[in-house]
């Protein structure tokens, strides 16, 4: 656009206008920075009449347009301003910032000759000598100096040569003593910090950090300054600083360092790279310094940037030749490893563990791979080969690494937790000898006595841990929970009086209140009292009423004694009523029993009908979550949608107690209501706005297991064919399998009949187990043509396994990264 | 994860020849590691206090420093390059005309 474009329609030239006008437009373009403008309208006015007012109105505009100037780094334009200012304006040159702007623009010989100005004033050449004295040390030579002879620039100079060149010779001595020359008013005087940072830097950081700290912010020596403050910085965090200094600064921070001539470029391009480059960028510098860089460092750095910078493989095998086999597949286990592909992951780590089995010198390396796959979450590619790839993959390690205490002990673990006892009691055989008094592996041990029903040597090795570890609270307990294991062995076999013995023997290790009750109730079990009192005493001791029952009643499934006669001995009313205090403190214990659910599902057997009656009392929101989650824990589904269905109705929608509600269909989730999955999905929402997490993933779970309830596998005939024409049972089967024996019984009492269910259930004893297995024995005979046919109006839904690992060839993944 | 040798300031290795040695190396290890806590203790800076530790953890032991080189899969960083570099620098006086042009000239 032109200038005259740019000119406001209407606006008169300052020759046109009269002084009034003339003041107030100069005014107001002034305020608003218009300086071009304004200094023509005072020179106008100025022209006409010169008054003061103006004449500083005229100076001002000068000001605020070098001010600008000098901002956009335009000081020799800045500087030419300022001295019109001084001379169309009369005054001071030196006024604001000129003497820093002249310094800054590199005319030192104008500030030189200014410093010859005796009409100076005094503060002025104070700071203009500071302002100089960096020149002033760097004045070549050979150029004579025309300042006064008093100046101090020129008298505290040599002092100040002389510490340099002290320091350059690493004579703090001599340093300090010509520093000591120069006094405080002196313009060199912030070289007595500068160069005590230097002497400090390479003998103490710290007191180089504090000796820096004191140099005021508006020194003269702004360059080194920052540079020490750069070299001063801990490790390598220099380097982000050596690409903003200039290339003076630079050289002098590299010298501090020590860097090598032949590295400063090298060094300088990676200080551009900045501190996370991307890897490719990162890559192609190695490459391009190769050369440059210390015999193999370039190829060691590229090896590790290949996982992030895959497309480079090319270029490191031109520059540095083909990976090592067992190299290539461990960078390519890596990689696959950083993206989440698993399967190939484990297949490159397989592979690199097997060859470096077979090299003596690579056992350890071997074994630390197959011990990291135990680890490596594989349940995602097969949950049922998980465990027993786990501890193959122990197996193997330890193999190659015995000396590894704590493989060994995954191993037993593992071993222990997978029913393999034999295979674990040899494990522990040739742990032991290697870490005899590893209290570790010891209490592994009692674990796996424990788990193979030898209380007496769990007891043993336990004291063994004691003496190895006598403060242990946990083994003290397990000492205890061992004899109580084996005298209720011993109470089952009716041989009290040995029970007797184990129990004496557990008492003392026992502390625990509850425990102690746990011995007195065993303890009353082996008495002979018609009366039962201890019987009695031992319930009311383990919080009487329902959990006193609970308690009673779960040991009477330990020591194989019929619950109910049980109850009776121990003065449970099962016909009254319990109170809502009773419930939730039975939850509670239920809760805080580690038993499995079967055990819980039987201890609660005979408490059922006296709960479902207890429904009905007055319960709070808290007492009721407490209680559901109890019933959840134990699998107490019915009793569960009863308490759940309670809570709904006085806070609906609730959507911890839709989640419960809907749990209680958990292991036939497809015969849940419409209207409750509705809810379920709402009290998802609910959850998740109100920021519920927990409740959240739990809906989240069961709307999962509902969806695999739901549908079959896409490719079924992979997994299992429930409907197998050849076998008719198979149907049955996976009913028992998903459903449990109950929704067998309701499909049989369907087809068969009530009456015929009945008698049929009668005669099998009321054993249910035994029941199931007769019912589909007798509906495999039906359906192989006899007459009934009672296949099931809707295959039961099945859970699709999940599909066996493949382990695909690595090579077909990787093809574009490392392509065999 | 930082390098763990940078950040302990103890030079990479990983082939201890005897059992001695790896001892040796794991006591060096050790004191970097103590000299480090020292120097940054957790009530003054925890961020780095948990940084030297997994250090330390990383490679306290033969077993530790082969686990860490074959499962370590960060990728190195200019400093890491630059603190393989500067282990062999010798740092130096600058000299006076080094100095002398810091301080004075335009910048």
């Amino acid at each position: 656009m032109s200038r005259k474009a740019k000119d406001k329609p209407g606006k008169s030239p300052p020759q046109a206008l009269d002084i009034p006008a003339l003041v107030a437009r100069a005014e107001a373009d002034l305020a608003l920075a218009h300086y071009k403008e304004a200094t023509e309208l005072y020179k106008e006015l100025i022209k006409r009449e010169r008054r003061p007012l103006w004449v500083d109105g005229l100076a001002a505009c000068y000001a605020g347009r070098a001010h600008a100037l000098a901002d956009k780094g335009m000081l020799k334009e800045a500087l030419t301003l300022w001295r019109n200012r001084q001379q169309l304006c009369g005054k001071p040159l030196f006024e604001g910032p000129y003497l820093a702007w002249l310094i800054q623009a590199g005319e030192q010989g104008e500030a030189v000759r200014m410093l010859a100005d005796l009409s100076l004033p005094g503060t002025v050449r104070a700071e203009l000598e500071t302002r100089l004295a960096g020149i002033l040390l760097d004045w070549p030579d050979d150029t004579p100096l025309a300042l006064p002879a008093e100046s101090p620039l020129l008298s505290h100079r040599a002092a100040a040569l002389g510490a340099l060149r002290a320091s350059q010779l690493g004579d703090w001595v001599g340093m300090n003593e010509s520093l000591a020359a120069i006094p405080f008013r002196s313009p060199y005087r912030d070289l007595k910090p500068l160069l005590k940072t230097l002497a400090l830097l390479a003998t103490d950081r710290s007191a180089a950090a504090d000796a820096i700290a004191r140099l005021p912010s508006n020194s003269p020596f702004p360059r080194l300054a920052v540079v020490l403050q750069a070299a001063i910085l801990p490790d390598t965090r220099w380097l982000g600083k050596l690409s903003e200094l200039d290339a003076d600064s630079r050289q002098l921070l590299l010298d501090l360092k020590g860097c090598p001539d032949a590295l400063r470029p090298l060094l300088l391009d990676l200080a551009r790279l900045g501190e996370k480059p991307h890897p490719e960028t990162w890559f192609d510098y190695l490459l391009r310094h190769r050369r440059q860089l210390p015999a193999g460092l370039a190829e060691s750095f590229c090896q590790r940037l290949l996982p992030h910078a895959e497309s480079r493989l090319q270029a490191y095998t031109d520059a540095f030749g083909r990976l090592p086999q067992v190299r290539h597949m461990h960078l390519a286990a890596l990689t696959v490893e950083m993206r989440g592909k698993r399967a190939p992951a484990l297949s490159f780590w397989e592979r690199m563990a097997e060859s470096l089995s077979n090299d003596p010198t690579q056992k350890l390396r071997a074994a630390l791979i197959w011990r990291r796959l135990s680890g490596i979450d594989i349940a995602a590619l097969s949950d049922e080969d998980h465990l027993a790839d786990s501890i193959d993959y122990l197996q193997r390690s330890v193999e190659l690494d015995p000396d590894q205490r704590e493989t060994q002990l995954r191993l037993i673990s593992a071993l222990r937790g997978q029913g393999e006892l034999q295979q674990a009691r040899g494990a522990l055989e040739r742990a032991l000898p290697r870490f005899p008094k590893d209290a570790g592996l010891l209490l592994e041990a009692v674990q796996v006595a424990l788990a193979g029903k030898a209380f007496k040597k769990a007891a043993g090795l336990a004291k063994q841990v004691l003496e190895l570890d006598p403060i242990n609270p946990s083994v003290r307990q397990l000492i205890g929970h061992a004899l109580f294991s084996h005298a209720r062995k011993l109470i089952k076999a009716d041989n009290f009086e040995s029970a007797r013995k184990e129990l004496s023997a557990a008492a003392e290790w026992l502390r625990a209140a509850e425990d102690i009750s746990t011995l007195n109730l065993l303890r009353a079990l082996t008495s002979d009292d018609p009366a039962d009192v201890g019987i009695r005493d031992a319930v009311a001791a383990l919080g009487g009423g329902l959990a006193g029952a609970f308690h009673l009643a779960l040991e009477a499934g330990r020591v194989g004694r019929n619950v109910n006669a049980l109850l009776l001995r121990g003065g449970v009313n099962l016909k009254a009523a319990a109170d809502a205090g009773a419930v939730v403190a039975l939850a509670r214990v239920v809760e805080a029993t580690r038993e499995p659910e079967k055990a819980l599902r039987a201890a609660l057997l005979p408490l059922r009908p006296l709960l479902k009656r207890a429904v009905a009392g007055r319960y709070a929101e808290a007492d009721l979550s407490v209680i559901c989650e109890a019933w959840l824990r134990a699998k107490e589904n019915e009793l569960l949608r009863h308490y759940a269905q309670v809570a709904l109705k006085h806070w609906p929608q609730r959507p911890i107690f839709v989640y419960f509600k809907a749990a209680s269909y958990a292991g036939n989730l497809y015969q849940m209501p419409m209207q409750l999955q509705d809810q379920l999905e709402r009290a998802a929402e609910e959850s998740h706005a109100s920021n519920d997490r927990h409740t959240y993933q739990r809906i989240q779970s069961l709307f999962a297991a509902l969806d695999a309830d739901l549908s079959w596998p896409e490719d079924g005939a992979d997994f299992i064919d429930p409907l197998d024409p050849g076998d008719p049972g198979a149907a049955f089967e996976m009913l028992l399998r998903m459903g449990g024996e109950e929704t067998l019984f309701k499909m049989a009492r369907q087809a068969m009949g009530n009456a015929a269910f009945d008698l049929l259930r009668k005669q099998m004893g009321g054993n249910d187990k035994n029941f199931a297995r007769a019912l589909i024995e007798l509906m495999k005979d039906e359906m192989r043509g006899i007459g009934m046919p009672p296949q099931p109006a809707k295959p039961q839904p099945v859970k699709p396994p999940l599909a066996p690992a493949p382990r695909k060839p690595a090579s077909d993944i990787q093809r574009d990264l490392f392509d065999d | 994860m930082t390098d763990p040798y940078r950040l302990l300031g103890v030079p990479a290795r990983l082939h201890e020849t005897t059992a001695q040695d790896a001892a040796d190396y794991d006591e060096v290890i050790r004191q970097a590691y103590l000299a480090a806590i020292r120097a940054c203790p957790p009530e003054r800076d925890r961020q780095r206090f948990e940084q030297v530790r997994a250090a330390y953890e990383a490679i306290a032991n033969a077993r530790a420093r082969l686990g860490h080189d074959l499962f370590d899969a960060a990728a190195p960083t200019p400093e890491d390059l630059l603190a393989a570099l500067q282990a062999d620098f010798q740092p130096q006086l600058p000299s006076a005309q080094r100095l002398r042009r810091v301080l004075g000239g335009k910048a």
